[in-house]
């Protein structure tokens, strides 16, 4: 096949064709690391956070390894979530995991069980307890050791678009205030459903739509009053009965009023899959009211500084119940077969200590779990306050050894409750079943 | 794309009667309109995605979504290549593609035509048993072995590294040792036998006389098995673990998640991840189309 | 095929199989390392709990009675028969049509070739981005499309009733090789066959019932054997179409996990939940249904394969 014949300008052709595609790629995935001190031990931090609040993050890794003599970190973005973390698992099961990961609170417990985390009192954190708050710590423990220590946690309330509001003709505002106590969840459909407009035959706004963001099943089960754990009987309870009218109300028959079919292909058009935040349809005007935590104040600062909103409890059933939300957040862990877990442990004592919670507070707006800086009003200006005030009432969801578990098998039925393609009642129970066969061993918890 | 697929394209979306299709070919034999009409309504819907594909790599974010969408894009926002490629470490994951396809490629082509050789070129006891049992393994989907396999490699430390990819492709591949087999049972038994009375081994006779005669059809196993690798995602998916070594495939898909892409970058992205193979079609497009056809018309 | 007694090779076969042995060795040393070895320890794992960390515990039958009371193994069971029954019969049929297309006299036919054909080589991954952006319910080309034509909106890749459908469209991009291979089987049929029936007075309905169908039986065997292999695996799409297994805003594999494939959520056990001994089971029972749907549609095929008598 020499140059000069036809097939030797097609190999030419390839070739040429592979560099072309390949121009411009002189970017480099691995950077190398700036900002580290001499004489420090390479740590690496996983994090399944995305923009902004790994931008946030990653400040915090660089003023500890501008701070830090003894160790540099190195802070990697992986796919993961709340419930996810497969990416860890695989790594640390081949001994390529990190040294810190980004966990969240409530799925401690679980992992520990499931022996994926390193025990932390062997590193003196018992001694650190005192600074956080209580509910923070207990999700930070297994069989009474740490193996975590908290990092932010958060709330959750009702936001709302008053300019939406005021186009579709609602003048009065009033039961919107906080001050007059949380609206009831009629009033806001009544709203919600003078916003909604469709544009050839297709939603392109929608006034609420009560699961998406954070307005999950453990959401609207504690503002119905609902138990999720019966801690003397040792078993999860899904299928109470006030939950089970919470996914009723809140899922299944509001969808229907919605259009099932509608509403889902509303959230598919403007709601997809790894959707960046700047595309969020409520920043964007696709939605008059949503559920989500004190973090979207972070986000709308950031992305739609001129927003007008506002913020308000979550709707209640009835006039004159008690307003209801919980809290969640993340935390930092030390995973097995860590090759440097002790730089791993200074690093978390920083970024989940008073420097690391400080700087993501005022960056992201979230809330702080260290006690001193809850007790810090500068940290928290405008609306920030409401979601602080509401900390002391929140619930939290159970530290249970199937945690995660649980939680899918939650969404599951939420989402069978969504589509009309099961009664609450019927998927709650599977639910019941799957998970209490699972906590079963662990049991009596400690 | 050429004129008549073009018009192909433009009419089908505006679904004209075929009346203007009888005036538009109203040279051609008659007989030929309905097939002709079939394959070019079935050229337009492949190359749809295309097309689809094509645009938004051109189009700004805004213009993505635009109601009702536009077919032609209104600028070509030709920056979006290059943020893409910038703003994704494609290089890297390029260069990892290119990396695997290569190993995978040079394994398919050392193992399988001496694997072959040795079912077709040789008469031993048992060889037609084996060759079945070669067969069979076809009926055995990857998935099946993949959890065994996590654990081998885990324990072999040769997670997040190449190594679980390549090797086994130095091992044979079912589909392309019966391609080989069947290309070396074409060829007359007389060639190997002026080898032996000229003295030489059976290695000899296969590397100097038997594999010069089969460069086409190891043409053919090197470019299918770099198309498959190309696309590989389970493997990888499974095997590696650090962003640094992640090839197109995965690498895409956990930087959208991690990074949420907008989809203008995201098909520009495609369009680059295309392009090689189109070009290597379009080069070698013969040893494509002979290669899919060997051997599997005789039942 | 007659096997041969052990102690009775004669010189000649103990030489050839000493020649041969050389050049199979790499295929023998990877068919028990990379396919053997893997099924025997998957079969061994599926009795066993394992996290992937610390030390297999025996359970006997344990994982095969979990399965056997989750919901969502059946549905990943359900998902993936529902697919490939969708899947290869109509996979089937468009690469008959456009290889009977293709066979026709069109000056042209290499443009359409090649059109038809390259879909088929690229990456399945890279056609899935491109599906996405493509089957947008709002913004995308295929509803736009219809609208036209005065079909509703369909949710493709948002309703549990589509999002399969949404799957086998994709793979029907990969048409093209199959077709190739008709169009060579479609060639090999002999012309005076054809046109004796038409002397007969045969019209081209009844020349393709009993002349072309016939004798295309067995590629259409090795379409199916080959696409339902194909089918029980199907991974990728799902997988990126939904996000990845953090990627989903209820957390399920698509609406209402009906993208839920049976490979998916082996890999979901295996490695988000952590219970390599249950991702066993799960893969010997994929083992043995794919043996057994091979099975089937081979002793179905001896009702309806014609093989050539040369």
């Amino acid at each position: 096949m020499s140059l000069l014949s036809w097939r030797g300008w097609k190999a030419s052709l390839v070739f040429v064709s592979v560099v072309l595609a390949a121009c411009g790629g002189g970017n480099q995935s691995a950077a190398p690391l700036a900002g580290c001190n001499s004489g420090t031990t390479l740590a690496t931090f996983w994090t399944s956070h995305t923009p902004p609040d790994s931008d946030s993050l990653k400040h915090i890794v660089d003023a500890f390894n501008k701070q830090s003599t003894a160790t540099c970190v190195k802070m990697v973005q992986v796919p993961g979530s709340e419930t996810d973390i497969a990416k860890l698992t695989t790594a640390v099961r081949s001994g390529t995991g990190p040294d810190v990961y980004m966990l969240d609170r409530f799925t401690v417990a679980e992992r520990a069980a499931a022996g994926v985390l390193e025990d932390l009192s062997q590193y003196g954190a018992q001694d650190l307890a005192s600074n956080y708050v209580d509910f923070a710590w207990a999700e930070a423990t297994f069989k009474g050791k740490p193996y975590a220590l908290p990092f932010d946690t958060d709330t959750r309330a009702m936001y709302y678009r008053k300019d939406l509001l005021q186009a579709a003709g609602i003048t009065d505002l009033s039961a919107l205030d906080p001050a007059n106590g949380p609206p009831t969840i009629d009033t806001v459909r009544a709203m919600a459903n003078k916003v909604n407009h469709k544009t050839g035959g297709a939603y392109d706004v929608v006034g609420f739509i009560p699961w998406i963001n954070q307005g999950w099943h453990y959401t609207w089960g504690f503002v119905y009053g609902g138990s999720f754990f019966d801690k003397s009987g040792c078993k999860v309870t899904p299928n109470d009965p006030k939950i089970v009218q919470a996914y009723t109300d809140m899922f299944t028959n509001w969808s229907k009023s919605l259009g099932v079919d509608a509403v889902q292909t509303f959230i598919s058009s403007y709601s997809p899959p790894n959707q960046p935040t700047q595309q969020d349809p409520f920043l964007t005007g696709h939605l008059g009211f949503v559920i989500s935590g004190d973090w979207v104040l972070g986000q709308i600062a950031t992305y739609t500084p001129n927003l007008k909103y506002g913020v308000t409890y979550i709707p209640v059933p009835k006039k004159g119940d008690q307003p209801a939300t919980w809290a969640g957040g993340w935390s930092d862990v030390i995973p097995k077969n860590a090759k440097n877990a002790k730089g791993g442990y200074e690093f978390m004592k920083y970024i989940a200590g008073e420097p690391g919670q400080r700087v993501y507070t005022k960056e992201t707006q979230h809330t702080p779990t260290i006690k001193s800086l809850q007790s810090d009003s500068s940290l928290f200006p405008g609306d920030h306050q409401f979601f602080i005030k509401q900390l002391s009432a929140a619930h939290s969801r159970p530290p249970l050894p199937v945690g995660a578990f649980y939680w899918d098998q939650l969404s599951t039925a939420q989402d069978a409750a969504v589509r009309n393609t099961a009664a609450p009642q019927a998927a709650l129970d599977a639910a019941a079943t799957a998970t209490n066969a699972k906590l079963q061993p662990f049991c009596p918890l400690a | 794309m050429t004129v008549a697929q073009k018009e192909a394209s433009r009419l089908a979306a505006r679904r004209r009667p075929a009346r203007r299709w009888g005036r538009f070919f109203n040279k051609t034999v008659p007989e030929s309109l309905g097939p002709r009409l079939i394959l070019i309504v079935m050229c337009a819907l492949f190359l749809l995605p295309f097309w689809s594909m094509a645009t938004a790599a051109f189009k700004t974010t805004q213009e993505l979504s635009t109601f009702p969408p536009t077919f032609f894009p209104l600028g070509l926002e030709w920056s979006n290549f290059s943020t893409a490629v910038n703003y994704i470490p494609f290089g890297t994951f390029f260069i990892n593609s290119v990396i695997l396809t290569t190993g995978i490629a040079l394994g398919a082509a050392i193992s399988n035509p001496l694997i072959a050789y040795g079912f077709s070129r040789i008469n031993w006891p048992g060889r037609d048993v084996l060759f079945g049992i070669v067969m069979a393994t076809i009926f055995i989907p990857f998935p099946v072995l993949i959890v065994a396999l996590f654990d081998i490699f885990a324990k072999l430390g040769w997670i997040n590294t190449f190594l679980p990819m390549i090797v086994p492709a130095f091992f044979g591949n079912p589909f392309f040792i019966f391609l080989m087999r069947q290309f070396f049972r074409g060829l007359p038994g007389e060639i190997s036998e002026a080898a032996r009375i000229d003295g030489a081994n059976e290695f000899q006779t296969f590397l100097y006389v038997i594999l010069p005669l089969a460069r086409p059809a190891v043409a053919v196993v090197v470019i299918f098995a770099a198309v498959a690798a190309w696309g590989e995602f389970l493997a990888p998916l499974l095997y590696l673990q650090d962003e640094a070594k992640y090839p197109l495939s995965i690498g895409l898909q956990f930087y959208r998640q991690e990074h949420a892409v907008s989809y203008n970058l995201l098909m520009a992205a495609s369009t680059l991840i295309v392009l090689p193979v189109v070009a290597l079609f379009i080069a070698f497009q013969r040893f494509f189309i002979e290669g899919v056809t060997v051997g599997s018309v005789k039942g | 095929m007659i096997a041969a007694p052990r102690l009775h090779l004669s010189k000649a076969d103990r030489r050839n199989l000493r020649t041969a042995a050389p050049f199979i060795l790499p295929w023998v040393i990877g068919f028990f390392a990379f396919t053997l070895y893997p099924i025997v320890y998957s079969l061994y794992l599926s009795f066993t709990s394992y996290s992937g960390f610390g030390n297999a515990t025996p359970v006997g039958f344990a994982n095969y009675q979990h399965l056997a009371s989750d919901p969502l193994f059946f549905k990943s069971l359900w998902n993936t028969l529902y697919y490939t029954g969708l899947a290869v019969p109509i996979g089937l049929v468009v690469a008959i049509v456009l290889a009977l297309a293709m066979n026709q006299k069109v000056r042209e036919v290499a443009i359409y070739r090649a059109a038809i054909y390259l879909p088929s080589i690229l990456p399945l991954f890279a056609l899935t981005f491109i599906f996405i952006v493509l089957l947008n319910p709002r913004f995308g080309f295929v509803n736009y499309l219809l609208s036209l034509v005065g079909v509703p909106t369909i949710n493709w890749l948002g309703d549990p009733k589509w999002t399969k459908f949404s799957v086998v469209l994709l793979a029907q991009l990969g048409a093209g090789g199959p077709a190739l291979i008709f169009l060579a089987a479609l060639r090999a049929v002999p012309g005076e066959l054809y046109e004796s029936a038409s002397l007969d007075g045969a019209g081209a309905l009844r020349r393709f019932r009993h002349i072309t169908l016939p004798l295309i039986t067995p590629v259409i065997l090795y379409d199916l054997i080959y696409g339902t292999i194909l089918g029980v695996q199907i991974f990728t799409p799902a997988f990126i179409l939904v996000g990845g297994t953090s990627g989903g805003a209820a957390y399920t594999a698509g609406p209402d996990n009906s993208l839920l494939f049976y490979v998916f959520y082996l890999y979901k056990e295996a490695f988000q939940y952590s219970d390599m001994g249950i991702a066993s089971a799960m893969a010997w029972i994929l083992f043995l249904i794919s043996v057994v749907l091979s099975v089937i549609i081979m002793r179905w095929s001896r009702f309806w394969v014609h093989y050539e008598v040369s």
